[in-house]
């Protein structure tokens, strides 16, 4: 039992974001929603077609309960910016499946939106709902309770985030994000802990030096300090990063604390 | 009879209500396709392929233009006046096409408010960020392998008491 609830919380976001296991359906002698499970993975695989959604609306006209259907069917509208539809779908999907879906919507809220607000309830719902760990972001870089702090930082409450992100990485058996870390300086410094800022932002380039952001930030805090060399070799050192490519991305959208070439540019001209 | 069809009509209504139908919507050929309108619509602006039009994330670089995301935050800051626009708040999203020359065209206007409701915003603010979305002019042309593409390209504006507060993607 003890090893059940030990690996549960891994597998969890696996569990809840990959496509859903027809053959159970079967198993239960329910053949519609049989039916309708396999019409949906079908129509996911070309989910922005006029004939993919048809399927899916045929799909939870055979099986209401299908929450993926919905939750498949809502993604073109969400990546092509038409949210009204997209939280008209992902609803029903939640309604259906609260605890498998509200991460996801959080998610995205957060992701697309930067609807923070919304972002926490959902994320707080879910935490409510289960005594194990509340998930992934679809992406797989962040663990939610990390994408929480982040949404409470968006609405002006630092000190509440980096208490979140701090719990959170105190988690027995945690495993830190590529990016965790990052946040945290960057947390660390805005509320005024620049050697708090340092040490995170060290340690997120011990974690995974292939970003120019940690280098970026830190410029910043030594030009605070007024330690114009060291903040010149980090600045110079975000900008060959990030023309290396080492920069925060996301196909879709900007990350928090992702930092341009301009702003890295602008801090050089000015310790010039 | 008088009752046996009240009780009919009952039932089919309370039957449907009960029922967790899709809409029979009539759907684009792909999701977010925007057509050309003549009413609305620029007919000077051309598409490389009508049947082809990719959106802006399909070449995996995230947003095609030039100086990346601040210079489109910068645009907006340094332009739009909004000081006289107040209790107005949701999100205002503007989707158009930037065809295979880097131009762009179709514009559309979607508001929502903070419910993901529809939401008609402020006639001046509306006019304001779509006349300097028309004004962008660094959209770098979508490339696949040495073509040149046209695609789909959003911009959702946050207001908060009539003040912007993001620009997304």
């Amino acid at each position: 039992m003890k090893r059940i609830l030990f690996i549960l919380p891994l597998i969890l976001p696996s569990i809840i974001y990959s496509q859903p296991n027809c053959n159970v359906y079967k198993m239960n002698n329910d053949e519609p929603c049989y039916n309708a499970c396999v019409l949906a993975i079908e129509a996911e695989r070309y989910q922005w077609a006029r004939e993919a959604q048809m399927k899916f609306d045929e799909a939870v006209q055979l099986c209401p309960k299908l929450d993926y259907a919905y939750m498949e069917k809502s993604v073109p509208y969400l990546k092509s910016g038409n949210f009204i539809e997209w939280k008209r779908l992902i609803d029903k999907a939640v309604d259906i499946n609260p605890l498998g879906r509200l991460g996801y919507r959080g998610w995205c809220r957060f992701q697309f939106i930067r609807d923070y607000e919304g972002a926490i309830k959902d994320f707080e719902t879910l935490d409510s709902l289960t005594r194990f760990d509340i998930g992934y972001s679809q992406n797989g870089d962040y663990q939610l309770n990390i994408a929480k702090a982040l949404c409470y930082k968006a609405i002006g409450q630092k000190s509440k985030a980096v208490k979140i992100i701090e719990n959170q990485l105190a988690q027995k058996g945690y495993t830190p994000m590529t990016y965790d870390y990052l946040h945290l300086g960057v947390l660390k410094m805005e509320t005024g802990d620049t050697d708090g800022g340092i040490e995170y932002l060290k340690k997120s380039i011990s974690f995974n030096d292939y970003l120019a952001e940690p280098y970026y930030y830190l410029g910043l805090i030594y030009k605070k300090k007024n330690l114009t060399k060291e903040f010149k070799e980090n600045m110079e050192k975000a900008k060959i990063y990030y023309l290396k490519g080492y920069k925060r991305f996301d196909p879709y959208t900007h990350p928090m604390d992702k930092v341009y070439l301009a702003d890295i540019e602008s801090e050089l001209k000015s310790g010039e | 009879m008088r009752y046996g069809t009240l009780t009919f009509i009952l039932l089919t209504t309370l039957y449907s209500c009960g029922q967790t139908q899709e809409k029979k919507a009539d759907y684009p050929l792909q999701i977010g396709d925007i057509y050309f309108n003549s009413k609305v619509d620029d007919p000077n602006f051309k598409l490389c392929n009508e049947d082809r039009v990719f959106q802006y994330f399909n070449f995996g670089k995230g947003l095609l233009y030039k100086g990346e995301k601040v210079k489109i935050n910068e645009h907006f800051r340094d332009r739009l006046k909004n000081k006289e626009i107040k209790d107005e708040s949701g999100f205002l999203t503007i989707r158009f096409i930037v065809n295979c020359e880097g131009k762009t065209g179709r514009y559309r206007i979607q508001g929502m408010d903070n419910n993901y409701k529809e939401k008609a915003f402020n006639e001046n603010l509306a006019s304001q960020l779509l006349n300097l979305t028309k004004e962008l002019d660094g959209w770098k042309v979508g490339e696949y392998e040495g073509k040149t593409y046209d695609y789909y390209q959003y911009l959702t504006f946050k207001i908060e008491n009539g003040k912007l507060i993001e620009i997304m993607p």
